[in-house]
C-alpha cells in the first residue's frame, strides 16, 4: 500500500514533528501559568511577540541563538504584563488576555513596518541549523523512516522533549513545583504556610510567557527563517486546547500537542497522499477545537485548577 | 374603529389637553434627571473615571512607543482625530458590527457568562445571510428580514450549544465559546473554498457568488460605506436595554448572573438562562455577521470579519457591558479604525498603532486598580514633594534624564549594534540599570539616587569602550549623557540628603 511507504510514514513523522514543537512548548508554558492559578489566553499573543524577536533580534545580531534569547526574552515580558495585570492589580484575567493577545498582534505588525518597512513578511534571516543524526540509515527495517523523520532535528526540537522531562521535575518533585500548583488549587492554606502567593503567581505567568516566546521562536527562526504577519495562525489557541485536553499535565499537555501536532501533519500530508480528501482538510484542522470541546464536557472529563482564574486576596483583619 | 375614537377622545376629554412642546419638556426632564442620578451614583462615576483614565494611560504609553520609533505622535493624534471628525460615515460603518458583537458579549455578561466566541457566531450568522441572499430570491423588503432572521437563528444555534454545555455539563464557556470560533471559521472557509465557491473558470477567490440585489441594505446619507445595519444596531441596543432592565427574563439572568445558586432558591431555572443567554447573545453576533454581508460585502468572502469578533470583546469591556456603555464603546473603536487610517496616510505612524492602542487599553481596563494605585500614588508623591520640594526637583530632573537617556540608547542601539555587539549589551545593560533607578525613585526609595549615581557611571564606561572602539559617533553619542547624568544624580544625592536631615531634625 502507498500509505504505508517508509519515505512517507518518516516524512509524516517528522512534519508531526515540526507542527507538534510549538505546541507542546506553549502548552508547558500554559500549564506553569494555570497551575498556578492564572488563566492565559493571551498565549497566541505571546507566541507572536516571540516569533517576532527572534527574527528582529537576529537580524540585528546576526546570530540566530542570540535571537532564541531575545524571543525568551520578549515572552517573559510579556508575560510579565500579564502577571503585573491579574495579578497584582488583581485585574480580569480574560481581558487582560484578550489585551495581550491584540497587544502582541499590534506590536508585530507595527514592528515589521518600523524595522522592514513592509507590512506582510519580514527579511529571510538566518535559521537555528539543524544537527544531524548520522547513522540512522543503518538500522535494519526502520532505518530509512527513521532517517527521514529524526536524521536532522532542529535543536528546539530536541529541547521540547527535554523540557518535558524538566516541567515534570519541576511541576512534582521541587518545592516551587508544589508552590506553583498549591497557588492554583489552594491559595489560601500556601499562604498560611508562609509563602507568597502573589510571587508564585508571577513567576508562573512569566515562565509561561518564555515558554511562549520559546514556541513562536521556533516557528519563526526554527521552521521558517522569517516572521509573516499573524504567522502562529491559531497556534496559541490549539496549545492552550492541548493544555485542557492534556489535563494540565506536563505529559499529558506532550501527547495532546503531539497528537494535535499530527493533526495539522496530516493536513499536509493529504493533498501528497490522498489527493481525493483534499477538499476535507479543513475538518483535520477543526478536530482539535472539537476535541478539547468533548474533552470538557464529556464523558473523560477534564478538571481544571481549583482556583484558576480567581485573584487571590489575603483575608484583611477587621 | 369608531368606539377606539370614541374612546380616545374620552381620554382627552378627561384629561387636559397638554402641548407636545410641554411633554416634550417632561421627558427631556426626566432624561436629564435620570442621567444626574447616575453621574451621582459613585459607583458610575468610578466607572467613568477609570475607562477615560484607562484610554488617555493607553494613549501615553503608545505615545512613548511612537517617540521611540521615530514618529511625532502629537501630529500623529492629531491626524487621527482629524480623520475621524472627517470620515464620521467610515466610523459609524465600523462601529456597526462592533455595536452587534459588543452586545452579544456585555449580555451573556449580565448572564455571569463570558462570551469570548462572537467572532465564530458572526461568521456563522454572516454564511447563513448569504446563502439566502444568494440562493433564494425573495421580494425588496422581506429578501433582507429573512436572511437577517436566519443569521440570527444560525448564531443563536452557534451560541446555544456551548449555553448547553455549560448549563448541562459544566464544561466553561470561555474555552468552549473560544474554540467554536476557529471551528466557524474554518468550516466557512471550506463552504466559501468548496460546494459554496462561486462557479467560474477564472475565478479562483474563495468567495460565494454576489447576493441578489434585492438582499441589499441601502446606503445611510449617500455614504459609500455607511449601511442601514446602523440603523438595526441602534435597534438592537435599545432592544437589549430594554430586555435586561424591564423584563421577566432580564431580570432571570441578572438574578443568575449575581448569585446562580440564589436565583435558583428563589425559583428561576439558572441552567435554562445560562443556554439562552447564550443563545441570544450568539444570535446578536449572528445578526451582526449578516448585515455586514448584506450592508457592506454583498457576499461571503473569505476571511472577511479582521477580527471584528475580538474587538466586540474590547467594546464590552470598554462599555463595562452596559448597551449604551457598548454603543459608546463601538464608535470610539470605529473612530480609532477611521482615524487610524488617514494617520497612515499623513503622517506615515502605521495603522497597526491602533491595534497597540486597543490593547493596551484592554490591559488597562482590566485592572482598574492599576489606575487606583496611580491616583494614591500620585496623591502620596504630592504630599511627598509638600514636605521636601528639594526632593522632588531631583526627582523630576532625575526622570528627564534617566527618559532622555532612553531614548538617546535607543539611537545608539539603532546605530551601532550591527557594529559593536559589546556596546550594545552595555547600553541595554544602562538601560535596565537606568529604569531600576526610576523605580526606586518613583518607590521613594532612598537607595534612588545613588543607583541612577551608578547608571551615570554606567554611561561613562559605554563612553570610554566607544573611545577605546574608536567609535568616534558614538563617543559624542554617550559623553554628554554621563557628564548631565553625573551632574544631575550628584544634585539629587545632595538634595535627598539634605531633605532627609530635615526629615531627621523634625
Amino acid at each position: 500500500m502507498q500509505a504505508l511507504d517508509p519515505i512517507f510514514i518518516g516524512w509524516l513523522l517528522k512534519t508531526t514533528l515540526q507542527m507538534a514543537t510549538p505546541l507542546v512548548i506553549t502548552a508547558l508554558g500554559g500549564m506553569f501559568s494555570e497551575r498556578s492559578g492564572v488563566v492565559n489566553i493571551g498565549l497566541e499573543g505571546m507566541m507572536l511577540v516571540g516569533a517576532f524577536t527572534a527574527v528582529a533580534g537576529t537580524y540585528f545580531t546576526g546570530n540566530p541563538w542570540i535571537g532564541l534569547l531575545f524571543a525568551i526574552a520578549a515572552g517573559a515580558a510579556m508575560g510579565f504584563l500579564h502577571a503585573i495585570v491579574c495579578v497584582k492589580f488583581k485585574g480580569n484575567q480574560i481581558v487582560s488576555g484578550t489585551g495581550i493577545i491584540l497587544l502582541g498582534a499590534g506590536l508585530t505588525t507595527l514592528g515589521l513596518e518600523v524595522i522592514w518597512g513592509r507590512k506582510g513578511v519580514s527579511d529571510e534571516v538566518i535559521k537555528i541549523p539543524d544537527i544531524p543524526i548520522p547513522g540512522l540509515g543503518q538500522i535494519p527495517f526502520i532505518g530509512q523512516t527513521l532517517q527521514i523523520a529524526i536524521g536532522s532535528l532542529s535543536p528546539i526540537i530536541v529541547t521540547m522533549f527535554v523540557l518535558v522531562v524538566v516541567c515534570y521535575y519541576i511541576m512534582y518533585k521541587t518545592p516551587i513545583g508544589l508552590r506553583i500548583r498549591a497557588a492554583g488549587e489552594d491559595p489560601s492554606t500556601l499562604d498560611t504556610a508562609g509563602v507568597d502567593v502573589d510571587l508564585t503567581r508571577i513567576i508562573g505567568v512569566v515562565v509561561s510567557g518564555a515558554l511562549a516566546g520559546l514556541g513562536g521562536a521556533y516557528l519563526s527562526i526554527g521552521f521558517e527563517n522569517a516572521f509573516g504577519k499573524g504567522m502562529t495562525d491559531g497556534r496559541g489557541f490549539i496549545a492552550l486546547a492541548a493544555l485542557i485536553f492534556g489535563n494540565w499535565t506536563p505529559v499529558g499537555c506532550f501527547l495532546a500537542g503531539l497528537f494535535f501536532g499530527f493533526l495539522s501533519g496530516l493536513r499536509y500530508a493529504i493533498p501528497i497522499q490522498f489527493p481525493e480528501l483534499t477538499g476535507f482538510s479543513n475538518f483535520f484542522r477543526i478536530i482539535p477545537f472539537l476535541l478539547v470541546i468533548v474533552a470538557l464536557a464529556g464523558i473523560r472529563r477534564s478538571i481544571p485548577p481549583k482556583a484558576v482564574g480567581v485573584a487571590y486576596e489575603k483575608e484583611k483583619r477587621a | 374603529m369608531s368606539d377606539l375614537d370614541a374612546g380616545n377622545q374620552a381620554v382627552q376629554e378627561q384629561r387636559p389637553p397638554e402641548s407636545i412642546l410641554n411633554r416634550l419638556k417632561r421627558y427631556v426632564e426626566k432624561v436629564l434627571n435620570s442621567v444626574d442620578s447616575m453621574m451621582r451614583n459613585p459607583a458610575f462615576r468610578k466607572q467613568i473615571i477609570w475607562t477615560s483614565a484607562s484610554i488617555v494611560l493607553a494613549m501615553l504609553v503608545a505615545a512613548i512607543i511612537m517617540v521611540l520609533t521615530g514618529y511625532n505622535p502629537a501630529l500623529a493624534y492629531i491626524a487621527l482625530i482629524r480623520g475621524a471628525v472627517v470620515q464620521w460615515d467610515r466610523v459609524l460603518f465600523y462601529a456597526t458590527p462592533l455595536i452587534f458583537t459588543g452586545l452579544s458579549v456585555a449580555l451573556a455578561f449580565k448572564c455571569g457568562l463570558f462570551n469570548i466566541g462572537p467572532e465564530g457566531q458572526l461568521y456563522m450568522g454572516a454564511m447563513a445571510a448569504a446563502i439566502i441572499g444568494y440562493m433564494v430570491s425573495l421580494p425588496i423588503v422581506v429578501h433582507p428580514l429573512a436572511c437577517l432572521t436566519v443569521a440570527a437563528l444560525a448564531g443563536f444555534g452557534y451560541g446555544f450549544v456551548p449555553g448547553l454545555l455549560k448549563a448541562y455539563r459544566g464544561a466553561h464557556e470561555v474555552v468552549t465559546t473560544m474554540m467554536l470560533s476557529y471551528t466557524a471559521i474554518l468550516f466557512t472557509q471550506w463552504l466559501v473554498t468548496y460546494p459554496l465557491k462561486e462557479p467560474g473558470e477564472f475565478q479562483w477567490i474563495a468567495q460565494t457568488p454576489l447576493l441578489f440585489p434585492t438582499a441589499w441594505l441601502p446606503h445611510l446619507f449617500g455614504s459609500d460605506f455607511l449601511h442601514a445595519g446602523l440603523i438595526i444596531a441602534l435597534f438592537a441596543v435599545v432592544g437589549v436595554h430594554f430586555l435586561i432592565n424591564r423584563t421577566v427574563l432580564g431580570y432571570e439572568l441578572r438574578a443568575v448572573g449575581l448569585n446562580a445558586e440564589a436565583a435558583r432558591t428563589a425559583g428561576i431555572n439558572p441552567k435554562w438562562n445560562i443556554a439562552l443567554s447564550l443563545g441570544i447573545a450568539g444570535a446578536l453576533a449572528g445578526v451582526g455577521g449578516g448585515a455586514e454581508i448584506l450592508g457592506y460585502h454583498h457576499r461571503f468572502r473569505d476571511a472577511w470579519s479582521t477580527g471584528l469578533g475580538w474587538d466586540g470583546i474590547t467594546v464590552a469591556v470598554l462599555g463595562h457591558n452596559n448597551p449604551w456603555g457598548v454603543l459608546l464603546g463601538a464608535i470610539f473603536f470605529g473612530a480609532l479604525r477611521a482615524g487610524g487610517n488617514s494617520m497612515q496616510v499623513n503622517t506615515g505612524v502605521p495603522q497597526e498603532m491602533v491595534t497597540v492602542i486597543q490593547g493596551l487599553i484592554v490591559v488597562f481596563v482590566a485592572a482598574p486598580r492599576i489606575i487606583d494605585w496611580l491616583e494614591k500614588r500620585g496623591i502620596d508623591y504630592s504630599a511627598w514633594i509638600r514636605r521636601s520640594p528639594m526632593g522632588g526637583i531631583g526627582h523630576l530632573a532625575t526622570t528627564v534624564w534617566a527618559a532622555g537617556s532612553a531614548i538617546e540608547a535607543m539611537i545608539i542601539i539603532s546605530f551601532f549594534l550591527e557594529k559593536t555587539p559589546f556596546a550594545g549589551l552595555l547600553v541595554a545593560l544602562a538601560i535596565i540599570v537606568g529604569f531600576y533607578a526610576l523605580t526606586k525613585l518613583l518607590a521613594q526609595n532612598p537607595a534612588g539616587p545613588v543607583v541612577s549615581l551608578f547608571t551615570a557611571v554606567e554611561w561613562i564606561l559605554i563612553a570610554t569602550v566607544a573611545a577605546l572602539l574608536g567609535s568616534s559617533d558614538m563617543v559624542y553619542f554617550t559623553a554628554p549623557t554621563a557628564v548631565i547624568g553625573i551632574a544631575v544624580s550628584l544634585m539629587t544625592v545632595m538634595s535627598s540628603r539634605a531633605s532627609t536631615q530635615k526629615a531627621g531634625g523634625n
